[in-house]
């Protein structure tokens, strides 16, 4: 243990790339609980990580003799959580006007060592989707059909999003993916439908094209990264997936935030996933309570949730958030793929995290008990196989 | 070869034919299956009223109206014994339907099926409504987009009927600016069709020449071509006569909103054929400093009926609101035309106000507006009679689809008639 702790200082003070730093080192975790997510739940597990990756995982594993062995034999090991759409640590971008920046990248505005990314580490989060431009957070609300608050937000494409470790004394240090997807801020509107469908016209013949404005849009188009896009009414969903009827490759994923059960027959005919705020709601208009996240899983939309406020106090408050929404029906299975598989599916970074598999990276979080469960403590946060934060 | 091809054709033709019909039918829940609204009365506005009539709906129009009608078998049957049927009423304004960003340019990029405003109109009896976006800036006087759209819940494919149905004119005697760039416009584009004329006319092309078309009076060729008719707001008999002039010089068609004051000049307007929107319970004290009549009066719509003036009607707010000074907004549509009715309008011309005439005035009294075979069926269905203050609207059709229930309303199902 202490040898870890001794590593992991080490590491920040000579602020090592860590990844390289760490392939000597061989942990073996031998735990209560593993819930993989994605391959059920194994007893009395054993996870052995090697250069920062999973190298084997199961009840009978045979730990090798140079292993660090860490025994939390009353634990529950869980993966890292994944927020695919954040602006936490960002500034305001500027505000209104319609936008066609494809070549913009969020990564160029990261700014490390920000105490909001080690207490979101605190949380759970290992991995974080952040997002250009603005309206990710819900900075304003809608009601009766109008926008109140706040300036308007730019419309259009406004960059390319980026994911990154919420750790690190560098820029470099955070990244997981610079341009991890294309950024959509979508409005129904001629005027920013004509900007994004300009755009994206254009690239379409030019599939071989280097230029920094063009190609993200070229990779979007053949889905080769998805594209996110927010779009809060669901009267302009209908608009977006008209919008989008003719570019059938791209990989489009939602990010909203109202009444979006009422589309979804749409979405599940283009197969759209959807990024969501953890919170039970009321319809509008209405005292009546909804549980969006539920409603869209029960039809069988593909859900990632995120924490209902982009700031420190909602990432600390998220797992108790997804406890409310398990105990008023949402499915616990999925909650769980919400918080760590899906949204690394849809960031299309599920190869190498979002659960624990054999051959991803080692971000895991060391739980007193269930994830869901509202009385759990994240005691230990580990990323590629090092301790980086522990409850104190 | 060519037979070949031919019999290719004719082999596809009943293909197409499905295939075609599907498109057609297919975002109707009708879909090719029969409905029937059996034993109301049916306030046919154009044709009377049908006591203890059928209407048949196929294909999400009325296809059958009568007392004796046969229902087929395997029809979908809406009792209304006891109830009032009517068309679905048509506003010439409404807030409804968009999605609130402003600079639209045009509207069918910005409708919303699950906008509030949509499920009140419904429970408010109203399918149809011209929605407007835009103000006036500067000193151009033309302003804004507009078009006319169903209040379908939950279908932005059946929203829209028709953009840009009308182009809304600022001048009065306040704006002198506008009205000064409004004529020279006009003039100029007036110029440009003569010149346009005698080159058609001319016989010899080689020797005339094609006159170049001015550019940004696009408006305004539509204007003077009568494609569209101009909306001014107009409420004081001066502004009405102002904007009567621009009639007779440029011959273009008019639509006078606001009309307070149009009873002072009911004559005038009847001889122009210009149509009227008014607010018959709108106060305006009248203009002590002027020497002839002002000023408002309940009697306005029953002047203009008896001058011969078209005229719809609209509530003095065109949101719909369930707070704040309540009976003021869309949801009482039907009142409005029933103060009309108070002061002395006969109840055949308000119910017409409120469908049939304002359908006529937004361009699309061809589909909407009144029960008769061929047309769109948008239905309502009334607990009683229209302008009565408790009458509730118990069901809203439109293209054949009941889109509201009052039983089934979280917000009006607990309201029932203390008769």
């Amino acid at each position: 243990m202490r040898n870890i702790r001794y590593y992991v200082l080490l590491c920040i003070l000579a602020g090592a790339f860590s990844a390289g730093a760490a392939a000597e080192e061989i942990i073996a975790i031998k735990a209560d609980r593993i819930d993989t997510v994605t391959s059920g739940v194994i007893e009395n597990g054993i996870i052995v990580i090697a250069d920062g990756r999973i190298k084997a995982i199961g009840n009978d594993v045979e730990i090798p003799d140079a292993a660090e062995i860490i025994e939390v034999p009353d634990k529950t090991i869980f993966p890292g959580l994944v927020n695919p759409s954040s602006r936490i640590g960002l500034s305001s971008p500027p505000m209104g006007g319609s936008a066609s920046t494809p070549h913009y990248r969020v990564v160029d505005e990261l700014y490390p060592h920000q105490d909001q990314y080690k207490r979101i580490l605190g949380a759970g989060f290992t991995t974080v989707g952040l997002l250009p431009g603005d309206k990710g957070l819900i900075r304003y609300y809608s009601g009766y059909g109008y926008m109140f608050g706040g300036g308007q937000p730019s419309a259009g494409i406004t960059g390319q999003g980026a994911i990154v470790r919420p750790t690190g004394q560098r820029p470099e240090e955070m990244i997981v993916s610079e341009s991890g997807f294309v950024m959509i801020n979508f409005q129904a509107n001629d005027r920013v439908k004509k900007v994004i469908k300009s755009a994206l016209d254009s690239a379409k013949s030019k599939t071989s094209s280097t230029d920094p404005k063009v190609r993200p849009l070229v990779n979007a188009l053949q889905g080769n990264v998805p594209t996110f896009v927010i779009c809060n009414l669901p009267g302009e969903v209908l608009h977006l997936i008209k919008l989008f009827e003719p570019y059938d490759k791209m990989k489009l994923v939602l990010i909203a935030d109202s009444e979006t059960y009422r589309v979804t027959n749409q979405l599940l005919k283009r197969k759209i996933p959807v990024i969501f705020p953890a919170k039970i709601d009321f319809e509008s208009n209405t005292r009546t309570r909804i549980n969006v996240p539920r409603m869209l899983a029960e039809a069988e939309v593909k859900i990632a949730l995120r924490p209902e406020f982009d700031n420190v106090t909602g990432h600390e408050d998220f797992l108790r958030k997804m406890a409310e929404l398990v105990r008023s029906g949402l499915d616990r299975e999925i909650a769980k793929k919400a918080i760590t598989i899906h949204p690394a599916e849809m960031m299309g970074i599920d190869y190498r995290l979002g659960s624990l598999e054999v051959g991803k990276d080692a971000n895991l979080l060391i739980l007193s008990g269930d994830p869901l469960d509202v009385g759990t403590k994240i005691e230990k946060v580990m990323i590629e196989g090092k301790i980086v934060h522990e409850a104190p | 070869m060519v037979k070949k091809h031919m019999r290719h054709v004719v082999l596809m033709l009943p293909f197409m034919a499905v295939i075609s019909l599907l498109f057609v039918i297919s975002p109707l829940s009708a879909a090719g299956e029969v409905t029937a609204i059996r034993g109301g009365d049916l306030y046919t506005i154009t044709d009377g009223i049908i006591k203890n009539g059928t209407i048949l709906i196929k294909d999400g129009k009325i296809s059958g109206i009568g007392q004796n009608i046969e229902i087929p078998e395997k029809t979908k049957v809406i009792d209304a014994r006891g109830k009032v049927v009517m068309p679905g009423l048509v506003a010439v304004g409404a807030e409804v339907g968009i999605i609130g960003y402003p600079n639209i340019t045009r509207i069918g990029d910005s409708l919303d099926p699950f906008e509030f405003s949509v499920s009140l109109a419904l429970a408010s009896g109203i399918t149809t409504s011209m929605v407007s976006t835009g103000r006036p800036s500067g000193s151009n006087p033309l302003w804004g987009t507009n078009a006319v759209i169903k209040t379908y819940y939950g279908d932005l494919d059946q929203m829209l009927i028709k953009e840009s149905v009308v182009q809304p004119v600022m001048i009065s005697n306040r704006e002198w600016l506008r009205k000064t760039t409004f004529i020279q416009n006009m003039r100029k584009a007036q110029s440009y069709l003569r010149k346009l004329t005698e080159y058609q006319q001319a016989g010899d092309k080689k020797n005339a020449k094609e006159p170049k078309k001015p550019g940004g009076l696009d408006a305004y060729l539509r204007l003077l071509r009568r494609e569209v008719p101009a909306a001014i707001n107009a409420s004081t008999a001066d502004d009405i006569l102002a904007a009567l002039e621009l009639v007779d010089e440029f011959a273009i068609r008019m639509i006078l909103a606001d009309a307070v004051e149009a009873w002072i000049v009911a004559e005038e307007i009847a001889k122009r054929d210009v149509r009227v929107v008014i607010n018959p319970r709108q106060k305006q004290r009248p203009n002590e400093d002027i020497s002839g009549p002002s000023g408002s009066t309940l009697e306005n719509a029953a002047i203009l009926k008896k001058a011969g003036v078209k005229f719809a009607i609209i509530p003095p707010s065109t949101s719909f609101e369930t707070w704040g000074v309540v009976g003021r907004d869309m949801m009482a549509l039907p009142m409005e035309a029933a103060f009309a009715v108070s002061g002395g309008l006969d109840e055949q011309t308000a119910l017409e106000a409120i469908t049939i005439a304002a359908a006529e005035i937004i361009g699309v009294a061809d589909r909407v507006g009144s029960l008769q075979v061929g047309k769109d069926a948008d239905i309502i269905i009334l607990d009683g009679h229209p302008f009565h203050h408790k009458t509730f609207v118990e069901s809203t059709l439109i293209n054949g689809k009941v889109l509201y229930e009052k039983a089934k309303s979280i917000y009006f199902s607990h309201i029932t008639r203390d008769e």
